[in-house]
């Protein structure tokens, strides 16, 4: 159930076809995404291939009849259209044809039917028709899925297409359950259910003993863990700095050097950040400093490295440790750059009340402590409105609520209407009434246990206290207590047994906090493999957005005055 | 295929200093010299680093890599698991596929065959009018009118032509005929067009499209009437000059032919150039796991290769990487037409060659271990026979202390046995053995009718296990195995204390 190795042998298998020669990628927008997240380029140019194209780039291509092409597409009526173009003026030598899903006997006919000069060898359906992030992890890069709290029609489709494809590259024909509280979730239940009836013959594998399980959950039943800060690498990078397919940009640090202005993490290619990629802020310090002295020992040189400045010295001072470390020097750059916005934006200190909101029960004490952030000029903006949205969400039913005077206080620092009007989206979205769930458990006793034992932990936990509904949620399924009327199945089937295979998917998008939760799961529970999709992977920011294109054109249920007061 | 964060290094860069070097034998030459003793650990533990990046890429289709540098694969942190889970990355059936190959040729075939059979018509009607035996055109025959006409008779012979008054207009762009829109029909399949749609196939052309051994040189071997003139002396001309009226139609299929024939046979410099250099990389690959443990045998001075032979595969994998080296240099700086359409690309495509060809010597230069010389490599084999020798009489002697320990604990009766021929029977490293003189491993049999108690015997063999593991440095074998020792010696003691009290 790795998603990267599926689509990696995919793409080894594609080229593996295509036999020994010089070989271009003849690729859209989609698959060279697809393609970009499991194979650096060093390890696809051993494998012959040399160039990259794009096919709509058909003009401006040149003819090289010594190159065979593989063609790797979504099967898009355009990309037919371009491709049956291509093939009437064929500009490469030999044409190895792969579509990432289910393509039409009718567009085989067209393209067969440009073919004239006979320079087609294969036509075929690989399935690498979604991101792989990580071996647990896959997105579909679809930002706003969710229009005035409905599906955008064209986006149901992607994602059901970007599900069987899934199911059929880990070769899983899944038994579905979705969030009973969810329009969307049924909806795409059912859309996956219908292609996986009509392409019964793809579906027809090997079946494992115990079904898997496909799980279609809804961001809106959990709107709180996408507001939050997050301290474990991948998820602070992404919150702070944003990854998009792997890469970071840089090009807004201070100084920074020409070769880091954009810089590729990946758990495949890097060593450094596999190991790291789950760790707390604090220890990945300490683990480059640790990289760092052992370089250091073995190098006979005595320079003291104490701080990250140091580090950044010595990096400086040691070219070939620079070059030929190149990953290490990055993580350094990357996380100076957060320990310096940590410290620029107060983020210790917000972090600690927004956890505090999420996970205690302390209005006014809360309250005051968001009132004090107000006062903090260093806080950023976008902190004070994730701070109230936080506030919005946990106390939208109690007595004392004073949203209003928060709002006024963010409008008081300058916070645009559009993102004020984020505070209501927020309640319309993911508020008590959109909910199925208790998303903030207080009257569940696992959840007060552990934070007894949290209290017990100490200081450092303070900021990561926070555990997304998806826990429990998922606690629940692998125990087989997952309760039928919330998560009811689609079709008649169920499982009797303890479910091994999970797929969960959230629509709406997840986080790499839920990703980091999942892949401890499959570390600590013994017999289970569970991956985790999104239509896209959320940070705060991108998440707004998101909140803004779902609950627009609705009337809100939120006046701005509420005369509570 | 995001770009890798640390640049692409070309040529021959020495990894440590970053020089740069012409040809593969000047970087060993250096790295031997500056490198290979004061760097060796930092070497040793960046190439672990990578070499380990490497491992996780490549997941378990790959083996061979040796065991690298320890202290770098530790976590220091405990609390938290690493990103890096195996058990994702166990072997996993290729995803489902679907096949549409044949649904396509089917529909492609039953067109192409089509084209085929019009084609192969053609190329038989165009190998008749082209028999040097054929009544000739009227120019050669100085203009003779009814030569001419015989010639037109003698084409008419093997192309039906369609009779001029069955078709009103042009086939091709439908205008029809008039005084001043002749007819004119088509030598090959005997069709009409105006002279505007008519091509002219040149003859040298045709020859070489029947026989491909013709050598043809030109831009096309089809000629365009630029003007509209109809006149009859230019269209002669034209013909007279040796080309042949085709329509539209014939042409396509002809040139189609033609492009396939050319594909098939013609390879430019650069895949000429490639595939030697492929070919060298293929042969370098085979030839490494041949070299890698001769190397690692003989530098610990080890007599179960020649040296002389280790000496001569690396000087193959030398050349081989040279060659290499050279050859994807040659590629990089192969000409282009600047005026050629595809200039920017097939420069692009020349780099990312030589590219693949640096990744491929910096990757291989690096594991290319140096073998000792000769005079180094005698000095190592002494101080091995030494060392082995040294390490057999310090078996033995442990190996009497523990004879005497155990025999304090054993029953009175299993005292009386040999000493100094005892010797454990079960080595797992047979290699380590067969340099010492004067021993050979104890029989099985002669052995258990000395130690009658099989668990003493067990005790024994882990024992001498232990040694091993303790020689190799693999401490958590060594912890494994005093546990299992341990664990015996109790069972051991209880049996003895039940025996007793029976
Ligand atoms: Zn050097
Ligand atoms: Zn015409
Ligand atoms: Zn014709």
């Amino acid at each position: 159930m790795n998603v990267i190795l599926a689509v990696k042998q995919y793409v080894s298998k594609m080229i593996e076809e295509s036999g020994p020669g010089m070989k271009v990628l003849l690729m859209d927008a989609d698959t060279t995404v697809f393609v970009s997240m499991v194979y650096a380029k060093s390890e696809i140019l051993q494998k012959e291939v040399y160039l990259f194209e794009k096919i709509d780039s058909g003009a401006s291509r040149e003819s090289m009849k010594h190159l065979k092409c593989i063609t790797f597409l979504r099967p898009t009526k355009e990309n037919v259209a371009l491709l049956a173009n291509e093939l009437k003026a064929p500009k490469y030598g030999l044409y190895y044809i792969y579509f990432s899903n289910v393509i039409s006997k009718q567009d085989v006919k067209i393209l067969a039917e440009a073919d004239d000069q006979e320079v087609v060898r294969e036509v075929q359906e690989f399935y690498g028709d979604y991101i792989a992030v990580n071996p647990h992890l896959f997105s579909l890069n679809i930002s706003n899925c969710c229009q005035s709290l409905r599906w955008a029609q064209p986006m149901l489709s992607r994602t059901a297409q970007g599900l069987t494809a899934l199911l059929l590259s880990v070769k899983k024909c899944p038994m579905i359950r979705y969030q009973n509280s969810s329009e969307m979730a049924r909806e795409l239940a059912d859309n996956v259910k219908r292609i996986i009836t009509n392409n019964a013959a793809l579906f027809e594998f090997r079946r494992t003993d115990v079904a898997p399980v496909l799980l279609i959950l809804d961001r809106r039943d959990d709107a709180v863990t996408p507001l939050l800060n997050q301290w474990t690498y991948e998820a602070m990078v992404h919150e702070v700095l944003g990854i998009e397919n792997s890469k970071i940009n840089l090009s807004k640090v201070p100084g920074i050097s020409k070769d880091l202005k954009e810089v590729l993490l990946s758990a495949e290619t890097d060593e450094f950040y596999s190991e790291n990629m789950y760790q707390s802020f604090g220890e990945i310090g300490t683990n480059i400093k640790n990289l760092m002295d052992e370089f250091q020992k073995q190098s006979k040189n005595h320079t003291k490295v104490e701080s990250i400045q140091d580090m950044k010295n010595f990096i400086e001072n040691y070219p070939q440790f620079r070059k030929m470390s190149g990953t290490v020097s990055k993580h350094v750059t990357v996380v100076s750059e957060l320990s310096r916005l940590v410290g620029l934006y107060n983020l210790l200190n917000v972090s600690e009340t927004e956890q505090e909101i999420a996970c205690q029960s302390d209005h006014s004490n809360q309250l005051q402590q968001i009132k004090v952030l107000m006062e903090n000029d260093k806080v950023r903006p976008m902190d004070l409105l994730r701070l109230v949205m936080l506030y919005a969400l946990r106390y939208e039913a109690h007595t004392n609520n004073d949203m209003v005077g928060l709002i006024d206080l963010l409008k008081r620092k300058g916070i645009s209407e559009d993102k004020r009007a984020m505070v209501h989206a927020v309640l319309e979205y993911g508020g008590r009434k959109a909910r199925g769930s208790d998303l903030f458990r207080s009257g569940d006793p696992v959840n007060i246990t552990r934070r007894i034992l949290q209290n017990l932990k100490g200081v450092e936990n303070v900021y990561t206290q926070h555990q997304p509904l998806l826990a429990s949620t998922l606690d629940q399924l692998i125990k087989g207590k997952l309760k039928e009327a919330s998560y009811p199945y689609m079709g008649a089937n169920q499982l009797k047994d303890r479910p091994q295979d999970v797929i969960v998917f959230i629509i709406g998008g997840c986080t790499y906090a839920e990703s980091k939760l999942v892949h401890t799961l499959n570390r600590t529970t013994h017999g289970v493999k569970i991956i985790l999709g999104g239509t896209t992977i959320h940070n705060f920011e991108s998440f707004l957005s998101e909140l803004s294109t779902a609950v627009k054109g609705q009337a809100t249920k939120y006046p701005a005055r509420t005369g509570r007061h | 295929m995001a770009s890798d964060a640390t640049g692409i290094m070309e040529g021959f860069l020495c990894p440590v200093c970053l020089k740069d070097f012409g040809t593969v034998s000047q970087l060993q030459d250096h790295f031997e010299d500056v490198h290979s003793s004061e760097d060796k650990a930092v070497l040793q533990s960046l190439k672990g680093f990578f070499d380990k990046a490497k491992r996780r890429i490549l997941g378990n289709k790959e083996f061979g890599f040796r065991e690298s540098n320890t202290q770098n694969n530790e976590n220091p942190s405990t609390t938290c698991f690493s990103g890096y889970d195996p058990t994702w990355w166990e072997y996993q059936e290729l995803g489902v596929t679907q096949y549409h190959t044949d649904a396509f040729r089917a529909v492609r075939d039953a067109r192409i065959d089509h084209f085929v059979v019009e084609t192969n018509k053609l190329l038989i009607r165009l190998d008749k009018l082209l028999d040097p035996d054929a009544p000739r055109e009227a120019s050669k025959r100085k203009g003779i009118v009814t030569m001419f006409s015989d010639y037109l008779g003698f084409e008419k012979s093997i192309v039906p032509w369609v009779p001029d008054g069955a078709v009103p207009a042009c086939l091709s762009c439908e205008e029809s005929f008039s005084i001043l829109r002749r007819k004119h029909h088509c030598r090959l399949c005997g069709g009409i067009m105006c002279n505007k749609c008519s091509e002219f196939l040149g003859l040298t052309y045709a020859q070489k499209l029947v026989n491909p051994a013709v050598s043809f040189e030109g831009e096309s071997g089809f000629l365009k009437r630029s003007d509209s003139s109809t006149s009859l002396n230019s269209l002669m001309g034209l013909e007279a000059e040796g080309h042949m009226r085709i329509c539209k139609g014939c042409r396509m299929l002809l040139e189609r032919r033609d492009q396939m024939t050319e594909q098939r046979n013609i390879k430019p410099t650069l895949v000429l150039l490639y595939e030697k250099m492929r070919g060298c990389m293929r042969d370098a690959n085979e030839l490494i796991p041949e070299y890698l443990p001769m190397v690692d045998s003989l530098s610990i001075g080890e007599a179960t290769y020649s040296w002389r032979e280790a000496q001569a595969l690396r000087n193959k994998l030398v050349r081989l990487y040279d060659a290499v080296d050279q050859l994807s240099k040659r590629i990089l700086c192969l000409e282009i037409k600047p005026e050629s359409p595809s200039a920017l690309k097939q420069q692009q495509l020349q780099k990312a060659i030589r590219v693949s060809a640096s990744y491929f010597m910096q990757e291989n230069l690096i594991g290319l271990q140096a073998l000792p010389s000769e005079d180094q490599y005698e000095e190592l084999k002494t101080a091995r026979r030494v060392e082995v020798q040294r390490k057999i009489a310090a078996e033995r002697q442990a190996e009497m202390e523990a004879q005497q320990r155990e025999r304090q604990s054993q029953d009175d009766t299993e005292r009386s046995r040999p000493n100094g021929d005892k010797k454990l029977g079960h080595t797992r490293n047979d290699s380590h053995d067969s340099v010492g003189k004067g021993w050979k491993p104890v029989e099985e049999g002669s052995r258990v009718s000395k130690v009658a108690d099989p668990m003493l015997q067990q005790m024994e063999i882990i024992r001498g296990y232990i040694k091993q593991a303790k020689e190799a440095q693999r401490w958590d074998e060594v912890e494994m195995l005093e546990h299992n020792l341990k664990d015996l010696k109790d069972e051991y003691y209880r049996q003895q204390t039940i025996n007793f009290k029976s």
